[in-house]
């Protein structure tokens, strides 16, 4: 089977924020996304060290008498994010193993690089409390001051590192 | 015309029926990235060496669709924006955070949303960045404790943009939507240079496509301007006035977040110059009293207080652009809920040992008084409690 093409992207930020409105509409508030995969991650720390998980200053707050750390609105739309994907991917004849890369570096590079901009994500996301999706997206909609000198930043952020690691994509 | 939007406030939803429609809501949002081509990393990347910059087109025509939407159903006075979760604002860290996750996302490839469709399509690479985030994000936690203090520094509540500059919502839509053609254009122009020089077609939209989501977002932008002229709107703003906070929540409030607050003390001068509450403003009499809070930064929320029950808000007050709370019992409520000692709980469930730990050491912080002794709870049945309301990513 042939590959759909993609929308074209005015067409799919027009769909994507009739999804944000729909949300705000709803449930009156937007998207997110760091928020649950910090969610998972804590869940998964749990497993192994249980008392310096819940009595961390930070993650404290997921825990607590009736409260469960991944029975969260969050979670659930990560969730929902994942399946929307695959629905997306197989439907438009994309669902298949790869690896997204530039032709001039190695696959064990681009992995390694994937988990250190991933680390810098994660730490970043949570210092500014969101990250593209709940932030940027979200906040942006919502005309928050915060959310708009996020947005700027992390625009500004990936143009200074962009040339450091141009071997990666280029 | 009725304020009926957003949906929850009608008490609809409980908690799993909550949770179900944040899973609807996810798998449109997961479709709709994987269609805009977000779930390929050289699609994302190519936005910062601008061969193609589908990301600025499609976050901001998402910003902009939302913002118009919203913009004008409040207009038209069918959404009650008051009812909206704006994110708070904490200047630096969010600086801080912007730069280090632009940074993360040009070296991983994906951002944490499009690395969760990156693995829904079958990159792997999706699974090192996504994998990367939880490290991440643990890694902030166990270092939160020498990272609090920048943590909430920049702290200025929620500020919306409309509200610090003073003009109406339609007026800061417009001029986003013409920002955000004007950088439509803009990445175009920039595409036609830097796509040829990197051997690849710059990404072309058909004129049609352009014509009608522009002309779209003009078309709203304008009935959102039109709707200010709208006498529904005068209507809906006094029923916003009728917020109340408790005097425990206020505490708490004073002790985490006391720059997201004004509090002003209704009582006659004589009163609220004895004892009040603590960082209390006390209204100026005569003239000046109708006009003081109309001056006040409206990003913060703004509580009141009478010596006892719901005080009559003065003009002054009811002026005030941000959100109006009064708090529940007056001075009297404030009196019997923080400054007496609580009493421990006879019967303590975890729910009820919560409420009272809580009233002691904000008792204790408001008076000085020692905490009182912890109480030991007897096992019972816990009752499950809904899901926290508010965005966060």
């Amino acid at each position: 089977m042939s590959e759909r093409p993609f929308w074209n992207p005015y067409v799919a930020g027009v769909v994507l924020g009739l999804v944000l409105l729909g949300s705000f509409l709803v449930m009156g508030f937007g998207l997110g996304s760091s928020g649950g995969v910090t969610r998972f991650a804590v869940a998964g720390a749990h497993l192994f060290a249980p008392k310096a998980v819940e009595t961390n200053a930070y993650f404290s707050q997921y825990f607590g008498p009736g409260k469960h750390v991944l029975e969260d609105w969050l979670v659930f739309e990560v969730l929902g994010v994942f399946l929307g994907g695959v629905l997306g991917a197989y439907s438009a004849g994309r669902l298949k193993l790869g690896i997204e890369k530039g032709p001039r570096v190695t696959t064990a590079r681009r992995l390694a690089l994937a988990v250190v901009g991933g680390i810098f994500m994660g730490f970043a996301a949570r210092l500014a409390r969101g990250c593209t999706s709940g932030q940027a997206l979200t906040g942006g909609a919502a005309l928050s001051l915060g959310s708009w000198v996020f947005m700027m930043a992390v625009f500004t952020g990936g143009y200074l590192v962009a040339p450091l690691v141009r071997r990666e994509w280029r | 015309m009725a304020v009926t939007l957003p949906l929850y406030t009608h008490d609809l939803f409980g908690t799993y029926a909550g949770l179900l429609v944040g899973t609807l809501v996810g798998i449109a949002f997961g479709f709709v990235l994987e269609r805009a081509g977000f779930g390929r990393a050289r699609n994302l990347a190519a936005q910062f060496y601008l061969t193609d910059t589908r990301v600025l087109k499609v976050m901001f025509s998402a910003i902009v669709t939302a913002l118009v939407g919203m913009t004008l159903l409040s207009g038209i006075g069918v959404l009650d924006l008051a009812q909206i979760t704006v994110p708070e604002t904490f200047l630096w860290p969010q600086l801080v955070g912007g730069l280090l996750l632009g940074a993360g996302f040009i070296v991983s490839g994906y951002c944490p949303g499009t690395g969760v469709v990156a693995i829904a399509s079958g990159n792997l690479d999706g699974i090192a960045a996504i994998g990367g985030v939880m490290l991440g994000s643990l890694a902030f936690g166990f270092g939160y404790g020498p990272l609090e203090g920048f943590y909430k520094s920049g702290g200025m509540g929620v500020a919306r943009i409309d509200r610090l500059l003073g003009v109406p919502m339609a007026v800061v839509a417009a001029a986003v939507v013409a920002m955000a053609v004007g950088a439509f254009l803009g990445g175009e122009k920039l595409e036609a240079i830097f796509a040829p020089r990197a051997g690849e077609t710059a990404p072309a939209s058909p004129p049609r496509v352009k014509a009608r989501v522009f002309g779209g977002f003009a078309a709203i932008a304008a009935l959102a301007l039109a709707a200010l002229a709208l006498p529904t709107r005068g209507a809906a703003t006094p029923a916003r006035t009728a917020q109340t906070i408790g005097p425990l929540e206020l505490a708490r409030e004073l002790v985490t977040a006391p720059e997201t607050l004004w509090i002003v003390d209704l009582r006659p001068g004589a009163a609220a110059a004895k004892e009040r509450i603590p960082g209390a403003m006390v209204t100026p009499p005569g003239d000046a009293r109708a006009a003081f809070a109309a001056g006040l930064n409206p990003t913060r929320r703004l509580v009141a207080y009478g010596a006892s029950g719901a005080a009559d808000l003065p003009d002054g007050v009811r002026k005030f652009p941000g959100d109006v709370y009064v708090l529940e019992g007056g001075f009297e409520g404030w009196t019997s809920a923080v400054l007496t000692a609580p009493v421990p709980p006879a019967n303590p469930t975890p729910d009820v040992v919560a409420r009272f730990q809580l009233a002691s050491a904000l008792h204790a912080r408001f008076t000085g008084a020692a905490v009182a002794a912890p109480v030991e709870i007897r096992p019972v049945v816990s009752v499950p409690t809904g899901p926290r309301k508010g965005g966060g990513c």
